[in-house]
């Protein structure tokens, strides 16, 4: 079986006529073309392609270093493209920098607060440095405040005195300042608690359900990925991967899955011959194998004759719903997560 | 506009929460100006020095005040950069220079309270200016551009090092400034061969020139026109230097 990306959006335009007018359809809010960035000899971003549909929470989930961050800073007009074309809401993010900062929130992996300053300073500010009047930037303060559940909190307290995630939850309304119609967020709840993390995500949802803002959001945790975005671009080494709706992408992989431990990699390597026959849709990394079918229930007698008749017992044997770690696994030959064994011990892809 | 007094606003209303980091420069003025003056007044007694030796010695105390002030502009662009500050306020539409400019124009309007500050000092040491008021007046707007100036170098250098170790070190350029000029006597005074060409290639001689000519010998056309001339050009430079790298710093850097 070969891997297809996403199944549908891929159309991209290919001259810059073609470009443009693509770009200025307002059905989309983010149109990449191309896009690459090289730090010396590394290439962090290599040549993505991407479209946004204008109302849709995109995820672009992929391990740290994938170029997630720099694809983001890129977008925003604080990095420029080594080359490439990209627009935001129709804005082309080169030329047309300052239009893009005008439409588009930001909320960076990198929280930026002021320490010496109060939330409702910092808020103040940034709402007049978007062009908002005095009297309107304050009741936009008192507002996100709220939304953010910081309202409570001594309006004397510098943010220097604010925990971890207070400081996220301020950095992302500093993002809301002026109604963007395009919201990055690069990597929102890493390092955050759950309920941090549950109170992000739920806002998230809101101001893309009820305000219409488009989300770009970047992530390492498939969970975040699966349950917030409506599609999935999966990236490493910078490139998109695997592109589509998260239950398409676990589609591609089969529906149910076998998933083996054994106690080394030579044992799993054994497995996978032994196994051959009953599936082509195999992946092993390390001493994990997991197999793909339409229905495993009905298919666990069978690996288990199989197994013992050439002597290996597994560690652990469970049957579980592929995830989008699979999807990431078959796309990149390595674990997203746990991936202690990426790199040196590169599975075999099946075919 | 607007832009501009939203940053420069902000960047005081910073200073003033940290006085501690003011602190300093204001007592380099003070120890300049008492310390030099009680140590070195007897130098106006030499022929061929006119005027007071607290006139001379007055722009000393007030350009090394200029000089360590505007490294605070430096210190709060590494701060905000340090912090991921810089970045937010980037992410506006707000305009690069506003963004760039507020805190160096914050830390000369800081620089201004201080010269202020050591001019009444000076005064209740006796000081007499030969042009008034007025005069003061232009000695405070000369101090207030060559801090601009400085300012433009202390940012230059923290948006180029992002360290503030780095842009600290840098504030180093403030000891050949001030002292390889004619900081403690006339130019003619000054004997060595190649300090004499030190002073003459050194901006801060023109604006001691400037200053000096103000307090001690009244209206004078040439050190005036030239002290400002040196100063704006000196301040001229530097800011563009900043703005260039700040242009650099937001494309090339993660």
């Amino acid at each position: 079986m070969t891997f297809s990306g996403g199944t549908e959006g891929t159309a991209v335009a290919v001259t810059p006529a073609a470009f443009a007018a693509v770009a200025r359809d307002g059905n989309r809010s983010i149109v990449v073309e191309s896009l690459t960035r090289r730090f010396g000899e590394l290439l962090a971003v290599d040549a993505i392609d991407l479209e946004v549909p204008s109302g849709e929470i995109f995820g672009f989930l992929g391990p740290n270093g994938a170029g997630k961050t720099t694809l983001v800073k890129m977008l925003t007009t604080i990095l420029a493209p080594t080359s490439g074309r990209a627009t935001v809401a129709g804005y082309d993010v080169t030329t047309e920098s300052e239009k893009v900062r005008a439409v588009a929130g930001v909320a960076l992996q990198e929280i930026g607060l002021d320490a010496l300053m109060t939330a409702r300073e910092l808020l103040v500010l940034q709402a007049r440095l978007f062009g908002i009047e005095a009297r309107e930037a304050a009741r936009v303060a008192e507002r996100l405040l709220r939304t953010v559940d910081l309202a409570d909190v001594d309006p004397r307290k510098r943010t220097g005195r604010y925990s971890g995630g207070m400081r996220r939850r301020l950095d992302l309304a500093l993002a809301l300042v002026h109604t963007p119609r395009v919201l990055f967020l690069d990597e929102p709840t890493t390092g955050l608690d759950p309920a941090s993390r549950a109170a992000i995500w739920d806002e998230v949802r809101r101001l893309n359900r009820d305000d219409g803002v488009t989300v770009f959001l970047t992530t390492q945790y498939l969970e975040e990925a699966d349950r917030l975005a409506d599609r999935v671009a999966i990236i490493d080494r910078g490139r998109i991967v695997a592109w589509g709706t998260p239950a398409e992408l676990k589609r591609t992989i089969g529906d149910e899955a076998v998933s083996l431990t054994f106690a080394d990699a030579e044992q799993a390597a054994s497995a996978d011959e032994a196994l051959r026959p009953l599936t082509g849709q195999r992946q092993r990394s390390g001493r994990e194998l997991v197999l793909y079918f339409d229905s495993a229930a009905m298919v666990v007698p069978d690996v288990v004759r199989r197994l013992d008749e050439a002597g290996l017992r597994p560690q652990d044997l469970s049957l579980k719903q592929p995830t989008l770690d699979d999807v990431f696994l078959r796309a990149t030959g390595g674990r997203l997560v746990g991936g202690e064994d990426i790199g040196s011990d590169a599975p075999e892809q099946a075919s | 506009m607007k832009d501009f007094l939203l940053t420069i606003r902000r960047s005081l209303r910073i200073t003033l929460r940290q006085p501690a980091a003011v602190i300093p420069s204001v007592a380099i003025s003070v120890f300049f100006l008492f310390v030099y003056n009680a140590g070195l007044s007897g130098v106006s007694n030499l022929p061929g020095f006119h005027g007071s030796y607290l006139g001379f010695i007055l722009p000393v105390a007030i350009v090394s005040g200029a000089v360590g002030g505007a490294g605070l502009a430096g210190q709060a662009l590494i701060r905000d950069i340090e912090s991921g500050y810089f970045v937010k306020l980037l992410l506006t539409p707000a305009r690069r220079l506003a963004i760039i400019w507020g805190p160096m124009i914050a830390g000369a309007v800081v620089l201004v309270f201080q010269v202020v500050l050591i001019v009444l000092l000076a005064w209740a040491l006796g000081l007499t200016s030969a042009t008034g008021v007025a005069g003061i007046l232009i000695v405070v707007v000369l101090a207030f551009l060559w801090g601009m100036a400085f300012a433009g170098y202390a940012a230059f250098m923290a948006l180029r090092t992002k360290s503030a170790a780095a842009a600290e070190a840098a504030t180093f350029a403030f000891f050949p400034l001030i002292f390889l000029s004619t900081t403690f006597v006339p130019k003619d005074y000054i004997t060595s061969g190649w300090l004499k060409v030190a002073a003459t290639v050194n901006p801060t001689t023109y604006v001691f020139d400037a200053m000096r000519s103000l307090l001690i010998d009244g209206w004078q056309a040439r050190p005036l026109l030239l002290g400002f001339a040196v100063t704006l050009a000196f301040a001229t430079l530097t800011g563009g230097l900043a703005l260039w790298q700040a242009r650099k710093a937001t494309q090339l850097n993660e």
